[in-house]
């Protein structure tokens, strides 16, 4: 029978949160959409096999199995221990080293874990002066990339595998034949890494004729650089301090989501935000952007303009910030265009000015030279250098790009081409043709982690190319320089699994350089910077950095010369219309540049903003949609909402691609996401989205003038998360603004209507509490949050979760255990958004716990809602029961089998050339995923926690196997003492894989019956509530409300002026808001 | 009615009761003893690559547990000692015996000797070694007298319910720290093991730990 949802207190009109447009049109299908305890088609059964065949079939597998009744002896298992024991090993006892992943031009410091050998969860580096151990979520699904069964195996020339010794002779035989250098060109990827800059100088010295060249197809530093260098006249990049700023200006800057060292820039952005009481400030983030960014989705203020507008507005903002008049015509001129948007420019830039030495401006690294140019000056302006923004020393590089190279090789000039990292075939400008330009090079060098675009292949084979497969930053020497400069090691935690080089290597033999190990490289440079001393190298390597290496503050004077050249390049951009889109290319959540794609935790993460899982789509903005015709529709026999599929043409281009309608975004303009539609990649990135790279040429991240047209014949579905599990409009994200929260500090209380019965479940820790030791909570802070989405890697990786394909996430079986939810609120053309990390409450009363029939489910004194995957049969009624919606169910054996063949009956599927069945009967123990992947796929596995099964419900166990261990070892430590109980103090209690990884520190976990923890007290703070508080769960889960700091200024306070969540519930209960200054 | 039943019939529901009663109790029986850890793992004695004898070592020469099994008080894994923790005394004594061949062959050819796994839980069990042996648990609680093995059987069922007999009363197996790998120790009467016990119990916080969550993640 069907549970009536309790009342509901959202009013019938006026603003409420809305997770789709689909829900936001209400259309009665939706509703009985949503009220499914799944959203149809999670739940049925619908495989091709039709029920009377199933149990033909399984019939027939039991009477096979009855063969297998020899079964019935205790196989025989053999223990292999050492033949000679390592020192300082404990089999069991899992091993922690200190590195980093390099990034483009930074590094992420980290502490990996390896057990037994096998590196299995990355950690970010608590230890290091500009570092809170949080990372981010690229980082975090690094780990799987070192496992992929589709990465680079062979060293090979011209397609043919060849011996790894003789692709390292010929290494060498090309570096004796290069003469001075002339003919010869590299290809690199940024770096940060001291050790290639070294190595550069050196093959440069030997072979002087060399061409440098460096691309990224997404360049996120270079003009901030430039720009900075060229004001101060000396080699400086901006290092931003958010934690010091009290207004910041963020002009399509998305310095949460995809810029360089954004998890840092959350780590500062959230400490600004953070609030103790009614008595600390917060921070203001004012944001200009085309798309609808996580930063956007943070800030205070919004204004959504083309990108061809942008520039218009960051002039006007200067003329109101500048105070010099030397540039005021050109900017003027540039300013024209954005007059319209004064009411919201002029109170912003007096709010800028009002906080001299705490306001911010950032540019994104879509924009022109100028405008990083002009941000610079208004940065100065502001005082904001040295206290917001500081400049740091930066090596001085001079390599050429990648359109010089394409021209050196289509002259000629280049006879040996060294590609080392990278994958221009797939992600050059496509004016250059790169592929046609490749193949004049007589020898190309290719070091790659996978085989892809780039490696040889009919298109674009050189005379001989040498495909090379890279090394993994988690199995090779090298180093690198944090945002701030500080040095720090890349320690391998396993040997090359597959003999795989590095840039490093690569170069000292093309350069016939010797050492050519990675070790010695680095530790060579390491002596130029940090003694000889092995003592100093050790401390290093433990440390996992060079303590007071970071670069240093410049103080260079500040030259306003460059500024008014470059203005006078710029040209004012027109406005763009329906028929003449303006189209920006921006750089993926997940896929990054392409180089993720063949990431399955990263393409299964919902994009933070939209929450596609695997594909990339057209965005456009509501009202586009309607001119254009292209609105997500239903289809009438299958029941499932589709996107059409578009052309999009820009110049002689096109591209099609799937449209999707984005709230919030600027009108008149396209969004394409860059990585996807690869056409040789693994098999979890094939056939992933559609190849925005192919309209993209040279001139910049923006393009104008596109035209789109609905080719009307093609449907398409897209697998989001967006519209699964939502919340029937009850309060479950609670905000007030800043002022209203001074005055009414405990707003988010009693927002809900009172529960209107007793408890429903017994509460069963009312008995063991007293027995317990320790009583485990968490508090989530929302003010914190800002919707990264590293956690849901960071608990992918540490609880086994599997991946479980596109088509499985279009039927929302997506496993993860903590989600993010991203709800909208406000008119869809320009949305207020919020986000909120949702995971298993752990009610103290469960009603999970009370319809489980075998008691899988159920609850240990400490107060975790625990699952015991053996004793679970499936029958979900916990998931059906819960209000949360956090259970998780195995619909298929996800982690033994190939997402492709999840439907298919072992009795007729291969694996291996042989069938599964018989496969099963002499190994039951293996999967049936092809021996190599088995093999790799296993060692990703953290051995703490079980790998569930078909059939088996799971769910978050707020890290349970961290729990036990700490517990654990706080017991072999007390031995026949009574110190046996875990204290923060002691630094004894454990951190969740969430909280761990949450650069903005949102999430923490502890032990709530200790006072003086610091979960008690975040629970003691009065914006704590719980999530549905009326069913009376009581979740040991709560959360820290939202608090937004609109300026009252600003033109669109009138709207602001209360979050809409406030505005609702004061309307429900017919309360003014005047009377009661805030919700009661 | 007669002409439908004949009069045998009039027994036979009194024969299928008592033989459908006898029946369930056969198998009921059958099940209890054959089908559970008891009668399945108890007993089981593999021939080893090695014929290793504990009671030599343990009880004749009186080398501790650990000296072999050194990660036990670190580690959930009790290890079997590599190679080269039997030729530290092998490259000694009995040198050139013809019973340690494999043993010098693996530490020549770095090789592992195979042995032969004989306690084995199931994964979705977490047992940990170092938490029971630094907190009065001892050995032979799970494994039995393994000092005075010649070749290593499995001794007691290790069973779901063998755990939680000692879960639920701990105070009857706790024994004092030095005592642990004393596999031959006994206290004094059982009012004695009951009394230190409980005093054990006390005074180092011992829990009694019947949650899922104890063993199983």
């Amino acid at each position: 029978m069907k549970t009536i949802p309790p009342p509901c207190l959202e009013p019938e009109s006026g603003p409420k949160y809305w997770r789709s447009l689909e829900q936001l049109a209400d259309a009665p299908e939706f509703r009985q959409w949503a009220e499914r305890e799944f959203p149809s088609g999670a739940s049925e059964m619908s495989d091709p096999v039709s029920r009377r065949n199933f149990v033909k079939i399984m019939s027939a597998s039991f009477l096979l199995a009855g063969l297998g009744a020899t079964g019935c002896r205790r196989p025989v298992e053999n223990i292999y221990p050492y033949a000679k024991m390592p020192l300082d090993y404990v089999h069991g006892v899992p091993q922690y080293f200190a590195t980093a992943m390099p990034t483009r031009r930074t590094a992420i410091p980290l502490v990996v874990k390896s057990n037994d050998g096998r590196p299995t969860k990355i950690e970010g580096n608590p230890d290091l002066p500009d570092s809170n151990g949080g990372t981010d979520h690229l980082t975090q699904a690094a780990v799987l990339g070192l496992y992929d069964p589709d990465r680079a195996m062979q060293f090979k020339r011209n397609g043919s595998g060849e011996a790894r010794n003789t692709a390292l002779d010929a290494l060498t035989a090309i570096s004796k034949g290069l003469g001075d250098g002339t003919g010869l060109a590299f290809l690199l990827e940024q770096s940060s890494s001291p050790s290639r800059n070294r190595l550069q100088k050196a093959i440069s010295e030997k072979f002087p004729n060399a061409r440098w060249n460096v691309y990224e197809p997404v360049d996120l530093s270079s003009l901030p650089r430039l720009a900075a260098t060229l004001a101060y006249s000396a080699p400086v990049e901006p290092y931003y301090k958010l934690d010091e700023a009290g207004v910041i200006l963020s002009l399509d800057c998305d310095f949460i989501g995809s810029e360089e060292n954004a998890f840092n820039n959350i780590r500062r952005f959230a400490k600004g935000r953070h609030l103790d009481g009614k008595e600390s400030s917060m921070s203001r983030l004012y944001t200009v952007e085309s798309l609808f960014t996580l930063t956007g989705a943070n800030s205070d203020h919004r204004l959504r303009v083309p990108p061809s507008m942008i520039v218009p507005v960051l002039a006007r903002l200067a003329l109101n910030v500048l105070a010099s008049s030397a540039i005021d015509g050109q900017l003027q001129a540039l300013a024209a265009p954005a007059q319209a948007h004064d009411g919201w420019i002029v109170p912003c830039a007096k709010d800028l000015k009002a906080n001299p030495g705490k306001s911010l401006v950032m540019a994104g690294y879509r924009l022109p030279l100028a405008a990083h140019l002009l941000v610079v000056a208004m940065n100065e302006a502001l005082g904001a250098v040295n206290h917001t923004v500081e400049y740091h020393q930066t090596p001085d590089s001079k390599e050429g790009t990648i359109s010089e190279l394409a021209a050196a090789l289509n002259a000629g000039q280049v006879q040996t081409l060294v590609i080392l990292g990278g994958n221009p075939a797939y992600n050059a400008p496509v004016d250059l043709d790169w592929a046609k330009a490749q193949a004049k090079a007589k020898t190309v060098v290719r070091l790659g982690y996978y085989e892809d675009e780039t490696s040889w292949n009919d298109a674009l084979h050189a005379e001989k190319q040498w495909d090379l497969p890279a090394a993994h930053f988690l199995e090779a020497w090298g180093d690198a320089r944090t945002a701030d400069g500080t040095l720090v090691p890349i320690q391998p935690l396993i040997e090359p699994l597959f003999g795989g080089l590095t840039d490093l290597e690569v170069l000292a033999l093309i350069g016939g350089l010797t050492p050519s190990s990675p070790y010695d490289i680095v530790r060579q440079t390491f002596q130029g910077i940090g003694g000889d001393s092995e003592n100093n190298w050790r401390k290093f390597l433990h440390d996992g950095f060079l303590a007071d290496s970071a670069s240093s503050k410049a103080t260079a004077q500040y030259d306003a010369g460059e500024l008014t050249k470059a203005l006078g390049q710029l040209k004012p951009g027109s406005a763009p219309t329906s028929g003449k889109l303006d189209v920006v290319f921006y750089r993926d959540a997940k896929m990054d540049d392409g180089r993720y794609n063949n990431n399955g935790w990263l393409q299964e993460l919902p994009d933070p903003i939209t929450k596609i899982t695997w594909d990339n789509a057209v965005m456009i903005s509501p009202k586009t949609a309607k001119e254009l015709g292209v609105f997500t529709e239903r289809n009438a026999q299958s029941q499932k909402f589709f996107n059409y599929i578009v052309e999009i043409k820009l110049g002689s281009r096109t591209v099609r691609g799937p449209v999707w309608v984005q709230p919030g975004m600027a009108d008149d303009t396209i969004g394409l996401a860059l990585g996807y539609g690869r056409e040789k990649t693994g098999r979890v990135g094939h056939g992933t989205g559609f190849n925005a790279y192919s309209l993209r040429t040279s001139e910049a991240y923006y393009a104008s003038g596109a035209e789109l047209t609905n080719t009307r014949n093609t449907e398409y579905e897209l697998a989001n998360a967006q519209s699964h599990w939502h919340m029937e409009g009850r309060p479950v994200v609670r905000e007030a603004n800043l002022d209203q929260f001074r005055k009414q500090p405990a707003f988010a209380k009693g927002m809900e209507a009172p529960a209107n019965h007793d408890p429903l479940y017994p509460n069963p820790l009312d008995v063991t509490k007293q027995n317990a030791l320790h009583q485990w909570g968490m508090s989530i802070d929302l003010n914190r949050c800002v919707g990264c989405s590293a956690c849901m890697i960071a608990c992918q990786s540490e609880n086994n979760i599997p991946i479980v394909g596109k088509e499985m996430v279009g039927k929302s079986r997506e496993m993860h255990w903590i989600r993010l939810d991203r709800y909208y609120s406000g008119p869809d053309e320009d949305p207020q958004a919020v986000t909120q990390p949702m995971l298993c409450q752990h009610c103290e009363s469960a009603p999970c716990e009370s319809v489980c029939p075998v008691n899988a489910t159920s609850h240990d004194d400490e107060g975790l809602n625990v699952m015991t995957y053996n004793r679970c049969v499936g029958t979900r009624y916990c998931s059906n029961n819960c209000p949360y919606k956090v259970r998780r169910f195995n619909f298929f054996d996800y982690n033994r089998r190939p997402l492709n063949h999840l439907y298919k009956s072992p009795l007729v599927m291969e694996t291996d050339g042989e069938y599964e069945l018989l496969r099963w009967l002499k190994n039951p123990d293996k999967g049936n995923l092809p021996e190599t992947d088995w093999q790799l796929a296993k060692l990703v596995k953290n051995p703490d926690v079980s790998v569930r099964m078909r059939g088996v419900m799971e769910k978050c166990t707020l890290c349970l196997q961290r729990i036990e261990q700490a517990k654990i070892a706080a017991k072999v430590k007390a031995r026949d003492t009574d110190h046996v109980r875990l204290s923060e103090k002691e630094g004894t209690v454990p951190k969740t894989a969430c909280q761990q990884a949450c650069p903005a520190e949102a999430i923490i976990f502890g032990d709530i019956s200790d006072p003086e923890s610091s979960v008690s007290k975040a629970k003691e703070q009065e914006r704590t509530y719980s999530v549905l508080e009326f069913l009376l769960t009581k979740p040991r889960c709560t959360y820290l409300a939202k608090v937004r700091n609109p300026n009252q200024e600003m033109p669109d306070y009138k709207e602001h002026s209360m979050p809409y969540t406030t505005q609702e519930f004061q309307k429900a209960r017919g309360a003014s808001a005047e009377d009661e200054g805030g919700a009661r | 009615m007669s002409d439908f039943f004949p009069k045998w019939t009039n027994n036979l529901p009194r024969n299928i009761i008592i033989g459908a009663l006898l029946t369930g109790t056969a198998v009921t029986a059958g099940v209890t003893y054959y089908f559970t850890p008891k009668y399945t793992r108890v007993g089981y004695q593999p021939i080893q690559p090695v014929a290793f004898p504990h009671s030599v070592h343990a009880t004749q020469l009186g080398i501790d547990c650990r000296y072999c099994h050194n990660g036990v008080e670190k580690s959930w894994y009790s290890n079997i000692p590599a190679t080269s923790v039997c030729m530290n005394c092998h490259n000694q004594v009995l040198k050139d015996d013809d019973r340690l061949a494999v043993v010098r062959e693996s530490f020549a050819s770095g090789k592992p000797i195979p042995w032969v796994q004989i306690h084995k839980l199931p994964d979705y069990a977490y047992f940990n070694h170092s938490v029971h042996v630094n907190r009065g648990v001892s050995c032979v609680e799970c494994h039995g007298q393994i000092n005075h093995m010649d070749e290593v059987y499995h001794a007691k069922p290790l069973s779901m319910s063998f755990c939680l007999d000692c879960h639920r009363d701990p105070a009857r197996h706790l024994r004092p720290l030095d005592k642990i790998t004393d596999l031959d120790w006994k206290p004094a009467s059982e009012e004695a093991q009951l009394k230190n016990g409980a005093d054990y119990v006390h005074d180092w916080k011992v829990q009694s730990l019947q949650n899922c969550s104890t063993c199983h993640r």
